[in-house]
Parts: structure tokens; sequence; C-alpha cells
């Protein structure tokens, strides 16, 4: 999103800004964000300038604390910019509970969580059961793939054969299924 | 010097195969997630509900006689029964909407519903079987994979809330008595190299529990990579050495420090014989003593099985049971020194030398 003040640089953050229509929320680049505020605090400082009240920080500390704090913004927005498609969990929320939202989540964080997995467990693939469910759709998957092998080079006999076992397979399945799938 | 004619360490047929004495019991424990819901921790009541209905429904239709329950429908005492009984955890009941439970008739085994994953299976044996406990979990699972679409991928196999659980979602743990390596002051030296060796050791009541009375659990770090048979094997190895270890430091304190350890068992029977008032950890402490005690038949009158039950009985939930009344924090102390007291009339050392 471009920036609604300038509409030249990548939006951001969000401000408010007071006109006569009153309050009004914009997305912004970092700089206009800053000119806003010192435009902001300029009209304060105008408005009033009694000697009793603390004074505002010179403008350029006012420019190293927006600095600063865009910079934690802006980690912040870029760390929890991606959640998850299933159930909306984002990276920071993850890392605050160490839990993660949903089987989703190793997909969408797969980036982050490759090296947090192999620091754990030193590795990144799985050894050893396979629920049957995933047996079967791994040896379906392996006909299909030889099925369109087979179709491809024209090797119709196989194919047919292969055909046979996937419809064998689905009957075996329709067999099984007659719990209570979740 | 303790006397000759006292026999000191139980022989083998005494204390069984597996060395009951030290590994008191095991377990192990299988993490699975529902396909397409979300994980516990951030599920909404409906979620956690669904999958409520749809785990007990795929347990009754697995194990009919089994019992399932949600644990918002047991009362406070017997939550904590449960949960010293090691069946439950406290993050069950921490978060008790659509948290259940189910039974086996004979409880080898138990599932936990909604903990941090939607199902925690449990298979347990007593001493060090943990083939035997691995067998119990594995074929629950098996039975219930029929019925459920787990949260499974090529990759990183079964899908965990937590990454330390990935892969097999297996913890196989032992539970052991290490108080002669505590007494020798070796137990430091034995934790590390356990800890070298990427097993976790924690505390009686699992991750992030104290290690009170010396009673440790020890179990495999590594979830993914290595199939379920190599890790309950690799654990049962290693605990297997351990109590060796610690039978080997059992012998050498008799020889080495007969005294230290005398003067042990005698003040810990003395406050079990004398105390007005004890708190559970304090208990805990004196009978993990005296355990040792009737484990090295240094005691008359008390089996290790005795001590074990009364390391249930004297805590919290079981008390309340046993008296049939709800107490206050006070007065468990209270009736927790009465109940000791009866229950060590006319236990004593045997004669040594010392």
């Amino acid at each position: 999103m471009k920036c609604e003040i300038c509409h030249k640089a990548d939006a951001e953050t969000a401000i408010h800004k007071e006109d006569e229509s009153g309050t009004q929320e914009l997305y912004v680049c970092r700089k206009c964000a800053a000119a806003a505020t010192v435009e902001a605090t300029e009209k304060v400082a105008a408005k009033s300038p009694r000697d009793n009240e603390p004074s505002m920080p010179p403008l350029p500390l006012m420019g190293m604390i927006l600095d600063a704090a865009f910079e934690i913004v802006g980690r912040a927005l870029s760390m929890s910019d991606q959640s998850c498609p299933t159930c909306g969990i984002t990276h920071n929320e993850y890392r605050k509970r160490s839990r993660l939202g949903c089987p989703t989540c190793y997909e969408t964080f797969a980036k982050e969580l490759d090296s947090a997995i192999f620091d754990l467990h030193r590795t990144r693939q799985h050894v050893g059961k396979v629920p049957l469910r995933a047996q079967a759709e791994l040896r379906r998957k392996n006909i299909e793939d030889a099925l369109s092998e087979a179709i491809k080079g024209q090797h119709y006999e196989e194919a047919v054969t292969l055909r046979d076992r996937l419809r064998q397979l689905d009957a075996e399945n329709d067999r099984e299924e007659g719990g209570v799938s979740a | 010097m303790i006397s000759d004619a006292e026999p000191v360490v139980s022989d083998q047929s005494e204390r069984g195969e597996s060395g009951d004495d030290i590994a008191i019991s095991c377990r192990v424990r299988l993490a699975r997630n529902l396909a397409g819901e979300m994980f516990p921790d951030w599920a909404a009541e409906t979620d956690r509900a669904r999958v409520y209905n749809a785990v007990s429904k795929a347990l009754k239709a697995v194990r009919p006689d089994m019992h399932v329950a949600l644990v918002d429908g047991f009362n406070e005492q017997e939550r904590d029964v449960l949960c010293e009984s090691r069946l439950i955890s406290k993050d069950l009941l921490g978060n008790p909407v659509g948290g259940g439970v189910a039974l086996g008739a004979e409880k080898s085994y138990c599932v936990m519903i909604n903990e941090e994953d939607h199902l925690r299976i449990q298979g347990f044996a007593s001493g060090l079987d943990m083939h035997k406990a691995w067998c119990v979990a594995d074929e629950m699972d098996t039975a219930l994979e029929r019925h459920l679409k787990y949260a499974w991928s090529p990759r990183l196999g079964y899908l965990t809330a937590c990454p330390s659980n990935v892969g097999t979602g297996l913890r196989a743990g032992a539970m052991l008595h290490l108080m002669g390596l505590q007494l020798l002051g070796e137990l430091d030296r034995v934790i590390n190299a356990l800890e070298r060796l990427r097993l976790l050791v924690r505390g009686i009541c699992g991750e992030g529990s104290e290690a009170a009375g010396q009673i440790f659990q020890i179990s495999n770090m590594d979830t993914l990579g290595v199939d379920e048979a190599l890790i309950v094997d690799r654990v049962q190895r290693i605990c297997t050495e351990v109590v060796r270890q610690e039978r080997n430091a059992r012998a050498r304190l008799l020889c080495e420090l007969p005294l230290v350890l005398v003067d042990c068992l005698a003040r810990s029977l003395s406050v079990l014989k004398n105390a007005r008032l004890l708190s559970t950890a304090e208990a805990l402490e004196f009978l993990s003593a005296i355990r040792l005690g009737a484990a090295m038949k240094l005691c008359t009158r008390l089996q290790v099985s005795d001590v074990d039950d009364l390391i249930l009985a004297m805590q919290p939930g079981h008390l309340q049971k046993i008296r049939g009344v709800v107490m206050t924090s006070d007065e468990r102390d209270e009736q927790r020194a009465v109940f000791l007291r009866r229950q060590m009339t006319g236990v004593r050392l045997k004669s040594t030398k010392v």
C-alpha cells in the first residue's frame, strides 16, 4: 500500500490527523509520519506556550525517538505480517506462547521453524510410524504417478493394470471408512 | 559396619528382574492432533468441545470399557487424585474446557484429551519395562487412527502444538529413585552425563517440577529423526545403566559411608514417627529415605511397595480421599503426620554395628 500523503513510498504505519472534519486515520510512509508528528508538535507548542509545562524535546531529538520507534514497530510489523491462513496466528503470537495454532502453521512458518526444529532435534526428517491413512495416500500417489508415466509412454496394458489397482484401493478405503473421522 | 548377618541388599529373585526397588515405573506418551483442528491452546471453547466429542466417540468405539469424562466433571479432590497418580497432568487441569481423560479399566493406559495436544496417549508399566509401555500406547494409537484423521506430514511426521514433540510425538520416560547416588554425592555427575546423552531429567511431577525425594523422570529429548522402537530401546538401555549405577552406589554406601546411610535413615524414621505437622514435600523427603532403607532391607516390616503406597497416600488428594473429608493445607499437614506416625508404628532399623 502506498503512503496516503506523498503517494510515492510504501505505507509503513498509521497516524491520526486532525482537521476540520475530525480525526482521520492515514496509512503513511516513515518520512510523512515524521513530518506530520513535527507539524502536530509545533501546533501543540503554539497553542499552549505556558512556561510552567515541561518543554518538548528539541526537534532533532524527536526525530531520533521517532526513528527508534519506527525501528521497533517496523521489526514487529515485518514479523507479524505473516499469519497462518487457517488459524490466523502470527509468528509473534507463536513466539509468545511457544505453541503453534494449528497443523498448517508448520507450512506457514516453515522458514522460521526450520532452524528451531533443527536446533531441537538435530534433524529435519521424520523417521518412524506412518498413519494408516497416510500410508494409503502415499500408496495411491505412487500408483497415480506410475499411471501418468505409463500413459505418457503409451504403455496402455500397464496403465489398465494400474487403473484397476487404484479402483481396488478406493474400494478398500470405502470399506474401511466407517469411523468417526473428525 | 553393618552386621554381615543382616541381608542388606535384596537379591535379584526378590527384587524382580525389572529392578522395581530403583525403577518405580515407566511410561510412553504419544502426542497426536486431529487434522484441520486448531491446537488446544489456541482453540475456542466450541473447537475444543468438537475435538473432545470426536475423540471420545473414537475411544468408545475402540475400547467400549474405557471410562471417558470431562475433567470439569470431577471435583477438586478427584482431580488431585488423578494428578498425584500421574494419570493426568496439571496442564490439563489448567484449561479444563473440553479437557478430558479416558482411563482403561486396568490403568495400564490413559488418554488425555485437549491437553497441550488433542490427544496424549499414555501406556504405563511398573518397573523398567519400557517395551511393554510402548506396546500399550502403540496399540491404542493404531486402533484410534482408524477413526481419527491425524495431522501428519511426510517430512515432519506427527504435527504437535509444540515443535519439541514433532515427529514421533513420543516421550519414553522412567521414574527412578536415585537416593544412593545422591548420598554418595555422585548424582550431579550422572545427571550431567544423561543430559549430554540428550535425555531430559525432570522431577516427580514432570516438566518444570523439582526433583523431590530424589525421584527423577528420565526421558528422551529427541522426537524427530529416530524411530519409535529405537527411542524406546535407547531410553531403556540408558535407564538400565543408571539403575546399575544406583545399585552400585547403594552397595558402596554400605562399605564407604555406612554412618551417613544409617544416620539418614534413623533421622527420617524418627521424624516420621514423631512429627506433628508434615508438608507433602517434607514427607516425601523422609519417605524417600525409608524407601531406600526398605530396598536395602535395613528397615523392619516395610517392603518397597508399601513405601510407594505411602508416598501416594500421603499426597493431598489421596489423603483427603482416605479421610473422607475436604481439608485445608494446615489440616492436611496435621493429618499427614498422624497418618504417617500410625503407619510407622513398629517400624525400626535393623541392628547394625554402626
